[in-house]
């Protein structure tokens, strides 16, 4: 819509890109920094160029912005892998460790999914469920089960049957209940002691329609454990996902996957320019 | 949980506050850091725009105050246009003449549907009605587990028929059930779906050219971006709804959504879901919202809070003198475990005013540390002898060393539990009610 007409004046040249961004997510902040790389332009930059140039400019300065290495989740073929999944309430870790597991059994992987949501009211069987439909094997265990020990129980588990990868679901949590960070921190130790040659990645989930609460997000979420990459998911609906936009660029956390759909296998690898792009659209 | 808007216009506002008289590049100014701070908070750009707009038109025609700093005057004039769009009274859940009354949860995926079903029950059913849940979610696995397992923790009973049963039939043969079973009020849990999904808002739409649905409630998640509005706009124009149940309150999203969703279709903000308890569920309040919005905290939400977690009677034997005047360490012990019945300390922190709570917020930080400290005080208390605890004042540096020791805490933490306990003596001395209470926080 914006790129249609040729814009000649700057200053609606600006407030529809201020318009585009902030709709996106992106936030107010970011937006002003990439507002700011526009204004130093001269007017007569924004007559010699036609929207197509516009554009094209716009997508370098956000690729430039953030980080574009390191977005592939790399297995170790040395060691045991863990994959855990952390994110707060409904961002749709549990699906996504079912699409995941789907992704990795495809590439030939020897997997194991443990369900440390023990919180959830039928978190266990809906990832139970989804297993099933991806056609991997998952950790036995019960509901109000101490999620660290289920992690303990998964781990002595993988290695047992010589597994190569464990993904773990946990719980959704909001950042800003201390204990419950607390405990994420606690399976993160289990693991360190059980297997401290394991190569242990957490991946913390967003969902494309979450608000600038998500910076905050992935700050909490990253002070408590590393955060090696993130996962955007429910790119189906209209929302953009700009905030993951502003938490790489920020806090130099690529994404890793996109998640789109129900079906197990709505999952892409994350393509930094085809998320701008979209982010664009 | 609006605490970092609040403390953003607080700043703003403090600056003009300072100089003692308003200008136009002050309002300009103010207003272009109101509009940072409401973008910050998730509010629509569009909204915010006509936002600025009305706060500029106000401001420019309001005349100086001679009672009220600028900076007052103009937090006056935001709050006014705030409440304004918020609304101006609460809601509840429309029940029929005609029984039952069938409530139907719709949204997005991850909202907080299935949660909210049994929370609704829960709260109906405290209020004397006899509700049921139905399972109208055949799509996520295991979602009829999840409301089936809700249900039984509300005691309130489930209907399911099942994943291969049409939506459409689960819901006749539940109104059935409902009537068999003396059920005044029915409650369905939906499938997830994106606004934009047109063969599951066609569900909808087919379920409620069939049958009568009283009350078509959108549950929305707190913590959404400008995509909210177009969401609840959606969902509105496509089938109709009669308000909202807002989601994840409990966490630090500014909650700008309440704005968005407010302004684009006027519909009431019915509840507020603030935990992960059955229990947490609130009756949203326009005006305490705008306050929070302004930083001037949610203090009567807590003292009703604390209300809440006292019985009548409790409170008629606290309020009696005798008992003011011999209040003793082991009642001192007895409103400590009150304290943490209320929930968890981080909740009550997050409804207090933020311009006093600048000590707490470090304490907040530290959530763990606050709640040792109270099992700290425990331990305190159960090492003294009954005299001790009945008579406080007999407790001299030798006793009070001999307490640190047996309770593996330090002089100086005995010294600052007595501290404490003198304190809220003196508060109970002037009587026990809203208003001291009130002056306590304040």
């Amino acid at each position: 819509m914006l790129f249609t007409d040729a814009v000649k004046d700057k200053t609606s040249f600006l407030e529809k890109i201020e318009e585009l961004l902030i709709l996106s997510d992106i936030g107010p902040k970011t937006t002003g920094e990439i507002l700011d790389k526009f204004q130093e332009m001269d007017l007569h930059y924004f007559r010699a160029n036609n929207f197509d140039n516009f554009k094209n400019h716009l997508k370098e300065i956000l690729i430039s912005m953030i980080p574009t290495q390191n977005t592939a989740i790399e297995l170790d073929s040395n060691f045991l892998n863990i994959i855990m999944i952390v994110g707060v309430n409904g961002t749709g870790k549990t699906s996504f460790a079912g699409k995941l597991a789907y992704y990795f059994k495809n590439k030939g992987e020897k997997l194991l999914l443990v369900p440390a949501d023990t919180y959830r009211a039928g978190a266990i069987n809906q990832l139970n469920l989804l297993a099933n439909n991806a056609g991997v094997e998952i950790l036995k265990t019960s509901e109000g089960a101490d999620p660290a020990s289920v992690v303990f129980d998964g781990l002595q588990s993988a290695i047992a049957k010589k597994k190569n990868l464990l993904i773990v679901d946990t719980a959704g949590r909001l950042h800003t209940y201390n204990n419950l960070m607390k405990e994420l921190e606690k399976i993160k130790r289990v693991i360190n002691k059980v297997s401290p040659n394991a190569s242990l990645k957490t991946i913390l989930v967003i969902d494309a329609t979450t608000g600038q609460n998500g910076l905050a997000q992935a700050v909490n979420f990253k002070e408590s454990l590393d955060i090696c990459n993130i996962a955007l998911t429910k790119l189906d609906g209209t929302a953009k996902g700009g905030i993951v936009f502003t938490i790489q660029k920020e806090l130099h956390i690529p994404v890793a996957f996109i998640t789109f759909g129900e079906n197990i296998n709505d999952l892409s690898e994350y393509k930094p320019d085809k998320f701008i792009e979209a982010l664009l659209d | 949980m609006l605490g970092i808007l609040s403390e953003k216009l607080q700043n703003i506002l403090g600056k003009i506050k300072n100089k003692g008289k308003i200008t136009e590049k002050d309002i300009d100014q103010s207003l272009r850091e109101i509009k940072l701070a409401l973008l910050e908070a998730d509010v629509n750009y569009k909204v915010v725009k006509e936002f600025i707009s009305k706060i500029k038109q106000k401001a420019s025609q309001a005349e100086l105050s001679k009672a009220l700093t600028p900076g007052q005057q103009m937090i006056k004039i935001t709050h006014g246009v705030l409440t304004e769009i918020l609304g101006d009274s609460q809601s509840k859940v429309g029940i029929s003449t005609e029984k039952p009354t069938i409530i139907l949860l719709v949204g997005l995926q991850g909202s907080g549907k299935t949660t909210t079903a049994a929370k609704l029950a829960f709260q109906l059913k405290g209020q004397g009605h006899n509700p049921v849940l139905v399972a109208g979610d055949k799509i996520r696995p295991a979602a009829i587990e999840q409301l089936q397992i809700m249900g039984k923790k509300a005691d309130v009973d489930v209907y399911s028929r099942g994943v291969n049963e049409k939506t459409i039939n689960t819901i006749n043969t539940a109104i059935q059930f409902a009537n068999d079973n003396k059920k005044d009020i029915i409650i369905i849990d939906t499938a997830g779906r994106l606004h934009i999904d047109k063969n599951l808002i066609q569900e909808i739409k087919d379920i409620k050219e069939k049958i009568i649905v009283h009350e078509t409630l959108l549950v929305l998640d707190s913590l959404m971006g400008q995509d909210a509005l177009q969401v609840a706009n959606t969902f509105n124009k496509e089938i109709g709804l009669n308000g909202y149940i807002l989601t994840k309150l409990d966490g630090d999203a500014r909650g700008g959504v309440t704005l968005s969703i407010k302004s684009v279709t006027a519909l009431p903000i019915k509840f507020i879901g603030t935990g992960e308890k059955l229990n947490d569920l609130e009756t949203f309040y326009p005006d305490r919202m705008s306050s929070r919005i302004l930083g001037m905290g949610d203090t009567v939400g807590l003292i009703e809070k604390i209300e809440a977690s006292y019985d009548r009677n409790e409170l008629k034997k606290m309020s009696k003198k005798e008992f003011r005047e011999q209040f003793n360490l082991d009642d001192f012990h007895e409103q400590l475990k009150r304290v943490q019945n209320m929930g968890s300390v981080e909740k009550i922190f997050n409804m207090l005013p933020t311009q006093n709570i600048g000590f707490l917020k470090n304490m907040n930080k530290n959530i763990d540390g606050s709640e040792k400290e109270i099992d700290k005080v425990e331990a305190m208390i159960c090492s003294m002898t009954k005299k001790e605890k009945f008579q406080p004042e007999i407790i001299n540096g030798s006793r009070r060393r001999r307490i640190a020791r047996g309770s593996g805490t330090s002089v100086s933490d005995v010294n600052r539990l007595l501290k404490q306990f003198f304190k809220m003596k003196k508060i109970l001395k002037h009587g026990f009610n809203k208003e001291s209470l009130a002056s306590f926080i304040r």
